[in-house]
Parts: C-alpha cells; structure tokens; sequence
C-alpha cells in the first residue's frame, strides 16, 4: 500500500514557482530521499508535504488519507530539522516528550516511550542536559528521538546531516539506516548530497527546478540515467560528458578527428550529428597488454592533473576538447604530464544528445 | 584574535594609571549631577526649609514623622498603584497581541507598523491635552461617536466624573504607550527561531503550549526589560494625567509624581518634598531589586 500520494502538487512563493506539479508515490516502509540542487524545490515539497505550507494545486494522500488540507498535527508525520529545533528552555527528556505531552498522553506512557527511544539512539546519560549542553551529533540524536517517539507513519527528514562534521555524517548515516530497518517505516529525506542519497535510498527522487527529473533506485539512476543532469548528478566523481560526432556507420568522431568504434547496433535509431558521450570515470581504465575488447576504444592521452586519495586516484586529461577525469588504482597512476593509454569502455557510456540534454 | 580577558592581566600599572586618568572627568561629572543632588535632598529632608521663611535650622525626622499622618501621599500613592497595575498589563496584552498578528507579512505592512508607533513618538504632554480635546464633554468626538452609538447625545464628563476619570487616563496612557511594548515584542517574536515554532506545530502543540514553551522562554528576558522600563515610567507618571485632570476632580487622580510637583513647586514645602521623594526612592528601589530578581535579570 502506498504511503504516500502525492498528485499534481503545486507551490509557489509569490511570483517564484518552487514546486511545479510533482506526482510521486512512495509504497509503505521505503526510504525515499528527495535529492537536487539548492532551490531546486526539495525543502518546498517536504515542507508541503509536512503541512508547514500550503499546497497551491493537487493533493497528497497520507497513509490512504487526503492530507491536503489538514493541519500538520493532524497528518500523522514527524519531522526532523536541518537545525535540530531542538526546544532550548527544555532538557532533552521534555523535548522528547514535547509531542507526546502536547497530546496528552498519560504520565507513565510518556515515560515508557521516551525511555524506549532513549535506549535506542543511546541518549539514557542526557536526559536531564539541555540542548546547549551537547554536542552536534548528540543534539542530532535528540532530534531523532523527538520524531520516532510519536510512533508516526511518514517520517520527514530536512537535510538532517548537513550540519554535521564529515566523519560524524557517515557515523549518522549509517545510524539513520539502521533506525529505518528497526522502525520500518516510510522515510522521506531531503538532501544535496548525492552520495547520502545513493547510500540510504531504497529509492532516490531526483528533482530539479521544481520537477521530478527522474525517480528509481540509486543503482538504476546511477546505470541508466534518463537525462544529462541526473547523469552528472548522481555517482561521484562526476561523470565525462565528452563532445563527439555520430559518423555514420562507423561510430563516433572526436573533435579532434580521432575515431571510436562501436558494437555493431549500438547506434541503431540514432540520426548522425553531435551528441555527447557519457562515461563514468570508472569507466575508463588504464590500457592492458591485450587489445581492446569490442565496444572499447584506446586511445593515447596525456595526464595533466593528478589527485590521490589513497587506494584511487583520480587522473584527468584533455579529450575531445574537455577536460576528462578517470579513476584509477594509485600503482596504475601515470605521473603529471606522462602519455598513457586509456581504454573507454563505450559499451556501459550514455549518449546523449546535446539539444535536448536527453539520454539517446 | 585573543580575546580581550587572556590580556587584561598582563596590563602593565602605569597604563592602569593612564586608564582611569582618561575616565576621571567623566566619573566627576557623573558625581557631580547624581550623587551630589542625591545627598543634598538626603540634607535637605532632614532640615525644616519652605521658601517663605529664612529658618533653615536642622529638624531630625520630624519631615519623615509627618509621612506618616500625610492622607494625601497615601492616596496619591495608591492612584499611581491603580494606574500601575491596571495599565501595564493592558499595554503588555495588547502590544503582545498586536505583535503576534504583525508577525505574518501582510501586505503593507511596514506602513502599518510606523502608523501604529505615531502615538509614542508625541510628547507625553501634547498626547494628555490632545485627549482632553478629544474627551471635551461638548466639542470632543468621542462623545460624538458614543452619541451616535447611543442614540441619543451623550453628556460624559471624562474629565470630571469620578466614575471616568480613570477610564480617560488609561485610555490615554494606554494609547499613548501600547505601541512602544508592540515594537519591543514584535522584535523579539521577530528573533524567534521559526523552525522551533514549526516544530511545534508538527509535534500537536496547540497555540497556548507553544506559547508557554517555545515562544515565551525565548522573548522573555525582551519581555522582561521592556516591562521594567514601562513599569517606572508608570511609577512615576505625571504629563498625561497632570494635562487631562490636573490630578482631579479634587485629589482623585492625583499621583505620587503630581503631589509631589504641586509640594514642592506650588506649595514651596522643600524639606519635605525632599522626605517624599526620598520615600518614593525607597519604594522603587525595593521593588525594581524584586523585580529585577523575580525576573532573572541580574543572572
């Protein structure tokens, strides 16, 4: 059963439209991340779907329920803040209780629950500190607490990580799934991050100006994406977006005239001209003893920017006129300036064609 | 940079001497116009001068003694009380109210906030003499307006009829004074955190709660300064009541402030003006102490 229903929904603040007619269903128990760029109406939506803003158009549906126009209290949601919004004047047990006393649940039941969701993100030691007693990942925790203590069916997440230093994202992280399999309810989380999204999505919404870009699993959106932008927003360094001419018959034309040969087929259906050629810098190996395998072409490239990271390094390079970046082991690495060989695995690369920035 | 307290240690004595060198003239001056008039009216209070005669000899507490039998300081002191209790927690509701629909942004309205504080900007004086206009039992619109509402011509002696005198200073005092807690609070709900109010609502706290728990802890210490300034200045009113009553009918509106004025500037009894305002000194100080404690100021 679907969760949540979202049809036709509109917002716009003013004149400035943030959320500009997004249907999206999310089943019971999934772990939905809303992923996009700054302003690309993410935060709109959740907070739409929240209730925290009105909806302009369309409808969403709650747990089977129209939900459009019912106050946020009464939509069966909890939320969790970019900033925590942790209650400052109260310790971290009545913040946890806030909501369960805002409904004026019994005392004992009040105990019994925030005791149980204290014991499960480990707050027991805190519960008598105040918010400007503890640290980021503590008050983060806090925050979580407030919203799993309710028992809600549709948790909201407002980039919940952002505020946190690199090592305890991943640390939070790996703590948010964890909660998501224990509770096994329906999340939806908003970031910009798309290595977040890849990892703690059951399936990723890619939004962009206001619309649904493309939606699926993180390793659909990362194999097969439909468009430029989810191509080069999704996976991490980003992928080659290489200019090149469809020659017919042959394959493909670098702007420089160098020729890349195709599987026979692979450019059934595409009429000649410029498109772009996709390729994931994984994609992109260091040339074998072997020849190329059909579907891979080799070329000679000269390496003008090296980057370690320790295991990998990331080797870039000038090809058909941009600035191309592969990732390699760090022994494979060629050092700054040298000409080496690259195989482009043109099998697993996207075509797309550059006016329509649509995936061929 | 250092902060400043790491370095203070290592000032060095001479530069210490240079410092209060430096803030010499102004602590004098300060003396000079506080602490010196302070003392001398502490002298004066003690001696037995009016400024019809020429004895100025010592009089021990006689001045103090007489405090006590005074009917009228007891009285003016118990209407200065009403107008206190009565007009600070009306200006306080009201501008706390207004604040709160202010809060949400309709349209003009920056032109509305800077209409609504006209009032404050007037000199209290003016303010009194224009509501005497407008409260004149014959030519004054408001028992116009009472008269249409009414029916018939309404007669009301705002000024003078006992049942209304205090109605027309509070309406006044009222008036003049709500918009400046308005501004106040309106900053301050303006400072506080939204996404905490937002919370709020997703987590079922109806208005009173999050009222009391979210909004009211954070716009307290606002809430508290702006009430202490508003309670002393009520404390010792005097412009708008002594321009709309004179402090009458009689002594009914008189407040500690007029009767004091009317002692020592009509009646020329100095020594013990002195006396009262020593009193009301004490009066203010022990409740501005408890005020400043009750509302955890001075933490």
């Amino acid at each position: 059963m679907a969760d949540l229903a979202i049809r036709a929904l509109k917002k716009s603040y003013g004149a400035t439209p943030a959320v500009r007619g997004v249907d999206l269903t999310i089943p019971a128990g999934e772990f939905a991340v809303l992923v996009g760029p700054s302003g690309c109406g993410k935060s709109t939506l959740l907070r739409t779907i929240a209730g925290l803003e009105e909806a302009d158009g369309g409808s969403i549906e709650i747990g089977g329920r129209v939900a459009t126009d019912l106050r946020p209290k009464d939509r069966d949601i909890a939320m969790v803040f970019q900033n925590y919004a942790l209650y400052p004047y109260l310790t971290v047990f009545e913040n946890v209780a806030f909501g369960l006393r805002a409904r004026k649940l019994p005392d004992a039941e009040v105990r019994k629950r925030v005791g149980r969701a204290a014991e499960m993100l480990g707050l027991g030691p805190l519960l008598e500190r105040y918010p400007r007693q503890l640290s980021g990942g503590q008050r983060q925790r806090v925050a979580i607490g407030r919203a799993i203590v309710r028992d809600a069916r549709l948790f909201l997440f407002d980039e919940p990580l952002s505020n946190l230093d690199a090592q305890l994202r991943d640390e939070m992280r790996g703590e948010l799934k964890r909660l998501h399999q224990e509770l096994g309810k329906t999340f939806m989380y908003v970031t910009h991050d798309q290595t977040e999204a890849m990892t703690l999505a059951d399936r990723i919404v890619v939004l962009k100006d206001g619309l649904i870009e493309q939606q699926g699993s993180p390793l659909d959106l990362y194999e097969r994406p439909r468009t430029r932008f989810v191509a080069g927003f999704i996976g991490s360094p980003q992928m080659n977006f290489i200019p090149a001419e469809v020659a017919p018959g042959r394959g493909l034309r670098l702007s420089d005239g160098r020729e890349l040969p195709l599987k026979a087929g692979r450019l059934a259906g595409i009429a000649p001209g410029a498109v772009l050629i996709g390729l994931r810098p994984t994609h992109i190996a260091r040339a074998g003893a072997q020849p190329p395998a059909t579907g891979v072409a080799r070329l000679s490239v000269r390496a003008d920017l090296i980057q370690p990271t320790g295991a990998r390094a990331y080797v870039s390079f000038r090809l058909g006129g941009v600035e191309t970046t592969t990732e390699l082991e760090a022994r494979e690495a060629p050092r700054l300036g040298e000409e080496f060989a690259v195989d482009l695995d043109l099998d697993r690369a996207v075509l797309i064609d550059p006016q329509t920035d649509r995936v061929i | 940079m250092r902060p400043a307290a790491l370095d203070a240690p290592r000032i060095r004595a001479s530069d210490r001497r240079f410092g209060l060198l430096l803030l010499a003239p102004s602590v004098l001056l300060l003396l000079l116009v506080g602490l010196f008039p302070l003392v001398y009216t502490l002298v004066v209070s003690f001696q037995q001068i009016t400024l019809f005669e020429v004895d100025t000899s010592f009089a021990g507490l006689a001045n103090y003694r007489m405090l006590l039998s005074d009917e009228r300081l007891w009285e003016s002191l118990l209407h200065t009380a009403i107008l206190f209790s009565i007009a600070l927690p009306l200006e306080l509701a009201l501008g706390l109210a207004m604040a709160q629909l202010f809060l949400e942004r309709l349209p003009g309205r920056q032109i509305f906030i800077a209409l609504l504080v006209l009032p404050t900007v007037i000199a209290p004086l003016v303010a009194g003499a224009v509501w005497r206009l407008l409260l004149d039992h014959r030519y004054g619109p408001v028992n116009q307006i009472v008269g249409w509402l009414w029916g018939e011509e309404a007669v009301l002696l705002w000024t003078v009829n006992p049942l209304l005198v205090y109605p027309a200073i509070l309406m006044a005092e009222v008036w003049q004074w709500t918009p400046f807690m308005f501004l106040i609070l309106l900053a301050a709900l303006t400072n506080v955190d939204r996404s905490l109010t937002e919370a709020a609502e997703i987590d079922g706290a109806g208005f009173w709660l999050t009222f009391r728990k979210v909004v009211l802890p954070a716009i307290w210490p606002v809430m508290a300064v702006a009430l202490l300034i508003r309670g002393l200045d009520l404390a010792r009113i005097f412009d708008v009541v002594y321009a709309l009553t004179g402090g009458g009918p009689g002594t009914m509106t008189e407040t500690i402030s007029i009767y004091t004025y009317v002692l020592g500037f009509r009646q020329f009894e100095t020594s013990y003006t002195g006396a009262i305002a020593f009193l009301v000194i004490a009066i203010l100080t022990v409740l501005v102490v408890g005020a400043v404690k009750r509302m955890g100021l001075a933490r």
